[in-house]
């Protein structure tokens, strides 16, 4: 498992000794060293039947293999990067807010209820599980963390989600009357609800 | 010392007699004391210079602010970041990530293909940076524009730095720079890594890269 720094706040490193690390397509700034770079497959390196999910999903996770020895920058659109250690549970996260994940990690997808309509992210998403660093990205400053419990459930833009860990149930809320119709909508028709336990990153921006 | 950073988006710099400051014209945002500005043309680099930021349209209009007094530079709120050169070897960099130099930094247009010949051209038009890049000479400071940020990375005789060309934003110090060409059958049926076109960096000094694939 590979150590995941911060260079600045929007720029990753990360140190390769000989093992692998998967990041997204073409957010590699710099190396030193010898690194190759390979696509990791359309089940972003998780094998033909994560492909398959993919595909029938809809849901696009491109991935890119970096192997070798050496330190690796990355980074993407100057968003702000943040590292979250995983500890064999699972992380829900919108596939183009994902820099880069450990090689202990799996990713896979999910079925992620209606909300995809609205969101325009596709009907699933991507889930990360394993032991090990994920990288995920956030546009407009850093993200911002929201502990959701029992008594106190969180409703989020579908825009502004980036990703969530825990015990949680993920449901759509819709709020559309009569106004919507009349084009006196206040924009915020869709939301997404989460109940249980957890933690919900948004970002500062809407997609 | 001229530029002091107000914030990751601001520097202000100190101007007296003799001590001129050059900036992208347009880049004032405020200034204090009795500064007058006066456009620049691109007189320095001589005929060739001339003629080659022509052929280029690498015109990025400079301007000198002269007089006594402090002036806030900035630039559609892009990143700043402040390089000091200790005549060791040129600052490169594009014209119009050029923000503000010292007026005793000595510029000239660099043709890339008279450095690297052909792939140097190649260079250029690959990583979309142009024909020719500006490099400043002498003592002195730049300011230096970028989409999120800079960060810094050595560059060492013997080890060689490798960057995504559309993320490159300067490289000072007796730096080489060569377009290495990484592609594979891969890229050809669509499933590359998005990183084929690489710019190696080669000789000792620093390359600065910015956070973004986006030009500016």
């Amino acid at each position: 498992m590979q150590a995941f720094r911060t260079n600045g706040s929007r720029v990753l490193a990360i140190d390769l000794r000989g093992d692998a690390v998967r990041a997204a397509t073409g957010s590699m700034i710099a190396y030193i060293g010898e690194v190759t770079f390979r696509h990791a497959g359309s089940g972003g390196g998780d094998g033909l039947l994560a492909g398959l999910k993919r595909r029938a999903a809809g849901e696009s996770l491109p991935l890119m293999t970096c192997t070798g020895q050496g330190t690796v920058w990355f980074a993407k659109d100057a968003m702000e990067v943040t590292v979250v250690e995983l500890a064999g549970d699972t992380l829900k996260v919108e596939s183009e807010q994902l820099l880069a994940l450990s090689d202990g990690l799996r990713t896979d997808v999910a079925f992620a209820g209606v909300r995809g309509v609205s969101s325009g992210q596709g009907l699933f998403t991507t889930t990360v599980t394993g032991h090990g660093a994920v990288a995920l990205l956030s546009a407009g400053g850093p993200p911002i963390a929201l502990e959701v419990s029992p008594q106190f459930p969180l409703v989020v833009d579908p825009d502004a989600f980036v990703a969530s860990r825990g015990q949680l149930n993920q449901t759509f809320v819709t709020d559309v009357s009569w106004r919507n119709l009349i084009g006196e909508s206040s924009g915020e028709a869709f939301s997404l609800r989460f109940d249980g336990h957890g933690v919900v990153y948004i970002q500062p921006e809407e997609r | 010392m001229p530029f002091t950073k107000v914030n990751g988006k601001v520097v202000t710099a100190t101007v007296a007699p003799g001590r001129e400051v050059l900036a992208r014209r347009g880049a004032m945002l405020a200034y204090t004391g009795d500064v007058g500005f006066a456009p620049v043309h691109a007189g320095q680099g001589g005929i060739g210079g001339v003629a080659g930021r022509m052929m280029a349209g690498e015109q990025v209009a400079m301007m000198v602010a002269q007089g006594s007094g402090t002036v806030h530079y900035g630039f559609r709120g892009l990143h700043v970041t402040v390089i000091e050169l200790d005549g060791s070897g040129p600052l490169t960099v594009e014209a119009d990530r050029l923000l503000a130099h010292d007026a005793s930094l000595q510029a000239t247009v660099v043709f890339l293909g008279s450095q690297g010949g052909i792939r140097g051209a190649v260079r250029g038009a690959v990583s979309g940076q142009g024909l020719f890049t500006t490099q400043l000479h002498g003592h002195g400071s730049a300011a230096v524009l970028s989409h999120g940020g800079t960060i810094a990375i050595p560059v060492h005789p013997g080890a060689p730095t490798t960057v995504d060309p559309q993320a490159f934003v300067a490289h000072a110090g007796q730096v080489q720079a060569d377009i290495s060409l990484n592609a594979s059958w891969r890229d050809a049926v669509g499933r590359g890594s998005g990183e084929a076109i690489q710019l190696k960096l080669t000789g000792s000094g620093t390359v600065h890269v910015q956070a973004s694939e986006q030009k500016l």
